[in-house]
């Protein structure tokens, strides 16, 4: 029960009344207990669930790791094997043979290739993020240098600017370069002269490191399969690859607290745009630890 | 007694990777003297001279030891320990040769001794060439010490067990 009362008094102090009112709030009390108990009980489901995801992440992972792990030995078997015959008896079969064993090669190839990636993807999700200060003008003048052979015979115009000291860990920071600029050469082959830019923007605030290249470009319908696991937006014939590059890079730009994004046309070049998230360093790194652990 | 001088100890469990293994080394003529043992327990017994190897002499140890970590009985990294832990055995060259790049497995690897460690490529072709590196580094490059094994008496293969 709430209890109310009043006196009322003249303008000499005289009493001229009182008032005294008694109000059943048990409804309200109830009401007010129930949200209260609701609000609890939300919390802790949210606990809950968080871990319960956690963990059923974490155990994925390890079965990505272990599958991609023990698929090595037979593919190795298989690649060897097969290469064996080729060598000792190749001369002696006919030609369709011979094409058949060549495409389990071929085969054999691309999905040590696909192992592989898979087995870097696995291992970034487990990496711990060490954040150093480091000058992105070394890390793409490094990569850069390493693709080299990748553009041999071609004309390739590089037009990487002055870009910022930033908070990473050097060598994740370096894959997603190797990625980024891959596929930018990769993408650019048709081009007689490709163009390829480094860049940094101020996106709202924050300031986003860019690659621009002028290659083929793709749709923007498809924009949201960009950086899924297994997603190509090319034919193999066409443009080769394993589709876990982009989910790579993804993976290390949210380890970061960043995020990234593409604009692109068909045919006429692709942009990626990317963020480090949070400047603090603390709070990059919880933040980073939270995302390592739910990605 | 005449005994044939082993060069090679590969420790393999994988009856397809030993034969792709030995193909590789006879391409390169080291495989004349290689000895397969299929897991970890044999290993041991053939570099101590102990059970199924006990008429061997210690006098000869292999020049290098090719360790897969993933093996029956007594695993790869436990093998290594051994080795190393013994002074008849700790100087000869340890190559672990393994499916895993799993960083604790590295420098577990390392911090028990350790002389290389490679992961098995995929593709045969860049398997042939490290398993030919590896041969020709460490038995005609690497300049070992100068061998004074010593033979196996009673005493020292019990100190084995």
């Amino acid at each position: 029960m709430l209890y109310n009362a009043s006196v009322f008094r003249s303008e000499s102090g005289e009493v001229e009344g009182v008032f005294a009112a008694a109000r059943d709030v048990t409804e309200r009390k109830r009401a007010e207990e129930e949200v209260h108990r609701l609000n609890e009980e939300l919390e802790q489901r949210v606990i809950q669930r968080t871990a319960q995801l956690e963990a059923a992440n974490k155990e994925l992972e390890a079965f990505t790791y272990s599958v991609s792990h023990d698929l090595r030995a037979p593919l190795r078997h298989i690649s060897g094997f097969s290469k064996m015959l080729t060598e000792e008896f190749g001369s002696t079969l006919p030609p369709d043979a011979q094409h058949h064993l060549q495409r389990i090669q071929e085969g054999t190839r691309r999905m040590g290739l696909l192992v592989d990636d898979l087995l870097n993807l696995g291992r970034i999700g487990r990496h711990e993020v060490k954040l150093k200060a480091t000058g992105l003008n070394s890390i793409v003048n490094e990569v850069v240098d390493e693709l080299k052979p990748e553009w041999a015979g071609r004309q390739v115009e590089w037009r990487v600017a002055n870009l910022p000291f930033v908070e990473c860990d050097p060598a994740l920071m370096k894959q997603v370069f190797q990625n980024l600029l891959s596929n930018a050469v990769k993408f650019t082959r048709t081009r007689s002269q490709a163009v390829i830019e480094v860049g940094q923007k101020d996106q709202e605030g924050t300031p986003a490191v860019f690659v621009r290249d002028n290659g083929v470009g793709f749709n923007v319908k498809y924009a949201d399969k960009l950086f899924g696991v297994f997603q190509r937006l090319h034919r193999p014939e066409d443009f080769e690859g394993t589709g876990v590059g982009l989910a790579t890079v993804q993976r290390i730009v949210q380890k970061h607290g960043g995020r990234i994004w593409a604009e692109a046309e068909l045919d006429k070049g692709a942009t990626f745009f990317f963020t480090l998230g949070a400047s603090d360093k603390t709070e990059l790194q919880t933040n980073a630890a939270t995302v390592g652990a739910k990605t | 007694m005449t005994q044939r001088q082993i060069e090679i100890l590969l420790v393999e469990d994988n009856p397809d990777d030993v034969e792709l293994t030995l193909h590789a080394l006879r391409k390169e003529n080291l495989a004349n003297n290689i000895h397969v043992a299929r897991d970890g327990e044999e290993a041991l017994e053939f570099l101590f001279c102990n059970g199924a190897h006990a008429e061997r002499s210690m006098e000869r140890p292999p020049k290098l030891i090719l360790l897969d970590l993933k093996l029956p009985k007594v695993d790869g990294m436990e093998v290594l320990q051994r080795i190393k832990a013994d002074e008849r055995t700790k100087t000869i060259p340890v190559v672990i040769l393994t499916s895993s790049k799993e960083e604790r497995d590295l420098v577990k690897g390392y911090g028990l001794g350790a002389n290389s460690y490679i992961q098995k490529p995929v593709d045969f072709d860049q398997f042939r060439q490290t398993v030919k590196s590896v041969g020709l580094y460490w038995l005609l490059i690497n300049q070992p010490p100068v061998s004074d094994g010593l033979p196996c008496t009673a005493e020292q293969v019990s100190g084995a067990k």
